[in-house]
């Protein structure tokens, strides 16, 4: 028998701030976006370009499919493309995020599968500091998703799309440390929410109405921090074991969640990643 | 110096706040909660059912929750559940478990089936044809015979163009749904299109929008359009029982609104509404109406519609090996 678990509820108050707070800084990054793209493209220096793979636990709830949260394992892989001009202050980092995760709700009589694509590209600014050891970079991601989540058991509504674009605050900082003579450097990356576009039929709107029939009743919907709080982050060691290689090891934590339409969703992932860093020098 | 709007990324994730759901205990108490619950927030024909029967759903919860206590095995749960759902008098309730499935089959099962295998065996013979999920054959009196047994089974254009083309030269068709219990809306308005010769209004749908009774969507209206491949202009005896529920009901509802159709046999069983399915905390799943449909005068369908000729099965015929709601119509069709 389950122990009760109290509910969490939404922190309205203290997203409301946070999305105040990321106001000026959208500013302050999108119009030196628009500044930098001639010169990024005309002649990059190097791309790092990363593979990982990961497994960890998955955890979902979608109240459309049912309301009981179900946990799970599951597998990632992660592309991570960097542009790297040198003497230069900004940058643009690409991401391919694949998810594909198995899940059971606590009886263990029922099964949902999860399936996700996520696009995440970057635009940075950045500041070497501490003689050129700490690295910090911020700036906006622009991020898009395509999914599924699918209840083998059920005969009705079974499977729920999903579908998103948003654009992240973001924030990543790197540091360069020897440790017996061998070069390390840890790496965090953080994307935040802020506001963006996404699928979601409406309350007890069936797929039959939305797709055979053609009616709308608010499937697109505007969404913001507070309605869509997504959160992701990746914390990574890397070694490096050449001038071109660099075993790296990590964390990525990526928490998809939303309220909209009066129904709520939340897939979050927590990944251990390896995997290796190859540096293409142009 | 570090910039400030670094500073603010690096405030922790978790001031932005989780997006969870109430969850229930697995226990007697907590799935009654939760199945309660799931019906009170979803379910789509309250409103209709207070005023047909005096439905009431908090009373349902004070009446059912004393018995879900601790203690109760959960075959006695189950019972519970499964009684509590029949209040709604909904043959799209269900409940779903590993070792049995809680229904309300009243709609169907308090009336007379007016359907016999033995006798469909005797107009059918052996040498009747198969196209998709259709059984058909061109009857002594040129009038064309189709059996169609559940919307679930798939039927294809081509198997369409191939049975229409058979019948072609016959003086009418009968089209016999008795016992299909509905399947797939996409093959009843497939069909349907073989008989529409103008985009038609047949009726309307909408969609809970919250978790109150009375939160729908406005009524969307709901069209046919004519299929643009072989159509039927003739005379068409649609034969229906109790036991015509669901997609079905649908199929009755669309064909009502072309001329050229009838409908005879007794008045189908309802089930209007578009299920869903949830789960409880011990698994078991639970379906129920949540989208309600209407007919073209924005009427409820739910407990059936009425036939053009109310026929029944005599016994006399029976015993002669007659179909009686067949042979009437093929007077009809003849007439």
């Amino acid at each position: 028998m389950m122990k009760y678990s109290h509910p969490i509820h939404l922190k309205e108050l203290s997203v409301r701030r946070l999305s105040w707070a990321f106001l000026p800084m959208m500013w302050f990054c999108l119009p030196i976006v628009a500044q930098e793209q001639v010169s990024l493209s005309s002649s990059p220096d190097a791309m790092t370009s990363t593979s990982l793979i990961g497994i960890g636990t998955t955890r979902i709830l979608d109240t459309y499919i049912t309301p009981e949260q179900f946990s799970g394992t599951g597998f990632s892989y992660l592309n991570i493309r960097e542009r790297v001009k040198d003497n230069r202050r900004w940058n643009t980092i690409t991401e391919h995020e694949l998810d594909l995760s198995s899940t059971d709700d606590r009886s263990g009589n029922i099964t949902m599968l999860e399936g996700s694509y996520n696009l995440y590209w970057g635009y940075y600014r950045k500041w070497n500091l501490l003689a050129d050891r700490l690295h910090l970079q911020t700036g906006g991601v622009l991020n898009a998703c395509l999914g599924f989540l699918y209840d083998m058991t059920a005969s009705n509504n079974p499977a729920q799309a999903r579908a998103a674009v948003n654009f992240m605050p973001s924030a990543i900082t790197t540091y360069d440390l020897t440790l017996w003579q061998q070069r390390f450097v840890i790496r965090y990356e953080l994307n935040l929410p802020l506001m963006g576009m996404m699928f979601s039929p409406n309350y007890g709107q069936s797929y039959y109405e939305i797709f055979s029939l053609g009616n709308y009743d608010h499937n697109i919907v505007p969404t913001t921090c507070v309605c869509a709080p997504n959160i992701r982050q990746q914390i990574t060691l890397d070694w490096q074991a050449s001038k071109r290689w660099t075993v790296r090891v990590g964390y990525l934590g990526n928490y998809q969640q939303t309220a909209v339409n009066n129904l709520k969703q939340h897939v979050y992932t927590h990944r251990l990643l390896i995997g290796v860093v190859r540096r293409l020098v142009r | 110096m570090i910039p400030l709007s670094f500073l603010i990324c690096l405030l922790p994730p978790c001031i932005v706040g989780c997006i969870d759901d109430e969850q229930y205990p697995d226990s007697p108490q907590g799935n009654f909660e939760a199945l309660w619950k799931i019906i009170d927030e979803h379910y789509c024909f309250f409103d209709y059912k207070q005023h047909e029967y005096g439905l009431d759903w908090l009373e349902v919860y004070n009446k059912y929750n004393v018995r879900a206590r601790e203690g109760v095995n959960k075959q006695q749960l189950f019972e519970i559940f499964t009684d509590m759902l029949a209040e709604l008098r909904d043959g799209h309730v269900n409940l779903y478990s590993a070792f049995d499935n809680g229904r309300y089959w009243r709609w169907h099962e308090d009336y007379p089936t007016n359907f016999s295998d033995t006798l469909l065996r005797r107009y059918l013979g052996t040498d009747y044809r198969i196209a998709g999920a259709l059984r058909y054959r061109i009857l002594d009196d040129n009038i064309g015979y189709v059996y169609y047994n559940s919307f679930s089974s798939g039927i294809g254009e081509s198997n369409l163009d191939e049975v229409f083309k058979y019948l072609a030269f016959c003086n009418g068709l009968i089209l016999d749904i008795r016992g299909n219990g509905g399947g797939a809306l996409t093959n009843a308005e497939k069909l349907a299109a073989r008989f529409c010769q103008e985009k038609t209004l047949v009726g309307y749908i909408q969609h809970k929008t919250g978790k109150r009774h009375n939160e729908f969507s406005p009524m969307e209206p709901q069209y046919i359009e004519p299929s643009s491949r072989l159509r039927w202009h003739k005379g068409v005896a649609l034969l229906t029982n109790r036991e015509v529920f669901s997609a079905a009901n649908d199929f009755v509802k669309i064909m009502k609104c072309f001329p050229q159709v009838k409908i005879v046999g007794d008045r189908t069983g309802g089930g209007s509404g578009l299920p869903f399915t949830n789960t409880l905390p011990n698994g078991w799943t639970v379906r129920f109406s949540a989208c309600p449909t209407y007919d073209r005068d924005k009427q409820q369908i739910e407990f059936g519609i009425a036939p053009d000729y109310a026929v029944g099965l005599s016994n006399e015929d029976f015993i002669r090996g007659k179909d009686s709601i067949i042979e009437f119509a093929r007077e009809l069709l003849v007439e």
